[in-house]
């Protein structure tokens, strides 16, 4: 559905992305990660036929964007970073203002409008101006107006940032629905958000592509892997020596507080290890007052890629 | 070109929305009336030439004032992002604004027609050179508009493009004059024409006459879309650079 080669682009002496390629299949939401000014914006700007690309190419279902740029513009759904819109229309105005633009035919219109309305919740602000909306309301009124043309492709451009939690909330049951219709690329700095929703996550460093995965593959890529925490009553050696000993571990690590210890462990092998080690405490007449096995999650990996080297770089170098 | 009615409506609703519009509304309003006040009176020529090639001089700073937030805006809250990325050309997007700021003018003859309603109340007028001279007025306020979409389109600030705009709306009028009178011009035939030629002023005597010259008609509509072609290449540069 989506389609991007070797996408390039400068702005004068600056790459803001190089080399980019990846091919995105009908229905997957796809998640788009990476540092303010890793290039996100750029390449969705790219995609929605804004920018041309200094070098490269891509299609939205199909149709190039440089030359059948009207075909392809047809086909997506944009909400840009920072949501611009005009403050002095109405909601339902503005709405209407795309549709027509978009060739919709009137019936088409009045349907798609009390739609898109009652889907992101903006039925009771309809007739208010714009410019008198709060941030959340008028992030709604950006996807309403992606959404107006049932679009088969959605660019989200960072659309959970300003919502507060119970939106964001909303806005994540919303993309459920929307998933069954639409292809959707969303970029977003909300880790735990991605890895909720995006049934795959591209991160993007420095303009060049450097994870490409679903969330459990990139997770699996976690250095050290799962790990178990403990709280124990007992001072930090009698730990150490208590928790090394288990079958299974491979290392431990210890921070004593207020006569308490707090215990890092990490299996070799993927297996839960908790049961053993809380056995093995109690054989000791310790107390434990907690015990988790922790997953590596996204934000881990994403901490991970980017204290490290970049690594097409460290190959370029080599 | 099936989308230009709508982005013009669009644009002339939001022009009503923006105080700067009631200003120049204001001041447009109040300057005609009283240059019609001082020709009216018993005795007087039952005519408008002299009002109108004083809202001529009214034009200069008044219609940039109209152009200069058209596309600015645009580029300065972001929302060109979503208009560039809908389905329509960019020609299509430049003439709808400049369409929009035309039915602004047309609102603005709206006392001047009133004077002339006034007027033959009152007299017994020539319509034709009345209506001529309205004609080439909008003929210029055409013109002028053209030059201030595409000043418009150059940059994300609004006075910058009104102040490029007014610098080349006179550089089309009294400047021309001037400089065509001046000693080192005054020996090249060819730039003494040339600069006589784009003359807005110059151009507009005919219509101020009640004559439809052909000629005059094409300068007009060329200079426009010559510079609506301009506004637009300006608004696909962003593709090359």
């Amino acid at each position: 559905m989506i389609q991007a080669e070797q996408l390039v682009k400068w702005f004068g002496p600056t790459r803001a992305v190089g080399g980019l390629s990846f091919s995105i299949a009908k229905g997957q939401v796809v998640g788009f990660l990476g540092p303010n000014g890793a290039g996100k914006s750029t390449t969705l700007r790219m995609l929605t036929g804004y920018l041309p690309p200094t070098s490269g190419s891509a299609s939205i279902a199909g149709h190039n964007v440089l030359t059948d740029s009207e075909s392809a513009r047809a086909s997506i759904g944009y909400l840009p970073e920072s949501t611009p819109l005009y403050p002095e229309m109405r909601v339902e105005e503005y709405l209407d203002y795309r549709g027509k633009l978009l060739s919709m035919p009137r019936a088409d219109r009045v349907r798609r409008i009390s739609e898109v309305c009652d889907r992101c919740s903006l039925s009771h602000i309809r007739r208010r101006l714009i410019g008198q909306l709060s941030k959340g309301n008028r992030q709604r009124v950006g996807l309403a107006q992606a959404l107006i043309h049932e679009p088969a492709v959605l660019f989200l451009d960072e659309p959970t940032a300003g919502l507060d939690p119970n939106q964001i909330k909303h806005f994540r049951e919303l993309l459920g629905e929307l998933r069954e219709k639409h292809t959707i690329l969303l970029s977003s700095h909300i880790l735990p958000e991605i890895e909720k929703t995006a049934d795959r996550v591209l991160i993007l460093k420095e303009g060049e592509l450097v994870a490409d995965g679903t969330t459990d593959e990139l997770c699996a890529k976690v250095h050290g892997g799962p790990r178990v925490l403990l709280d124990i009553e007992a001072d930090a050696q009698a730990v150490q020596a208590a928790l090394g000993s288990v079958q299974g571990v491979r290392e431990v690590q210890t921070t004593p507080h207020d006569g308490w210890c707090h215990a890092e462990v990490a299996p070799t092998g993927n297996d839960a290890l908790q049961d053993k080690l809380v056995q093995a405490l109690a054989h000791k007449s310790m107390t434990v007052r907690e015990a988790n096995h922790r997953k590596p999650n996204l934000e881990d990996y994403y901490l991970q890629l980017f204290s490290e080297p970049n690594p097409a770089k460290a190959r370029a170098t080599a | 070109m099936l989308h230009v009615p709508t982005i013009a409506k669009r644009e002339l609703t939001s022009l009503f929305y923006s105080p700067v519009a009631y200003v120049v509304l204001g001041l447009f309003g109040f300057g005609t009336a009283l240059l019609f006040l001082g020709g009216f009176g018993p005795g007087a020529p039952a005519e408008m030439r002299n009002l109108q090639w004083s809202v001529l001089w009214l034009m200069v700073p008044l219609v940039p004032a109209i152009s200069m937030r058209l596309i600015s805006e645009e580029y300065r809250s972001g929302t060109i992002e979503p208009l560039m990325t809908l389905p329509i050309s960019d020609t299509q997007v430049v003439i709808g604004k400049w369409l929009g700021a035309m039915g602004f003018l047309l609102t603005l003859m709206i006392p001047i027609a009133l004077m002339v309603l006034v007027l033959s109340i009152n007299s017994d007028p020539d319509l034709g050179p009345i209506l001529v001279g309205m004609l080439g007025l909008l003929m210029v306020g055409g013109l002028y508009l053209a030059i201030g979409t595409f000043a418009s389109s150059t940059t994300q600030s609004q006075i910058i493009a009104f102040l490029v705009t007014t610098a080349v709306v006179l550089a089309f009028s009294p400047l021309a004059v001037m400089l065509a009178r001046a000693g080192w011009v005054a020996d090249k035939d060819w730039l003494k024409h040339a600069l006589f030629y784009i003359n807005v002023f110059g151009q507009f005597e005919d219509f101020s006459k009640g004559i439809i010259d052909l000629g005059r008609v094409v300068f007009f509509i060329s200079g426009t879309g010559l510079f609506l072609f301009f506004a637009t290449l300006t608004l696909q540069s962003r593709r090359w650079r």
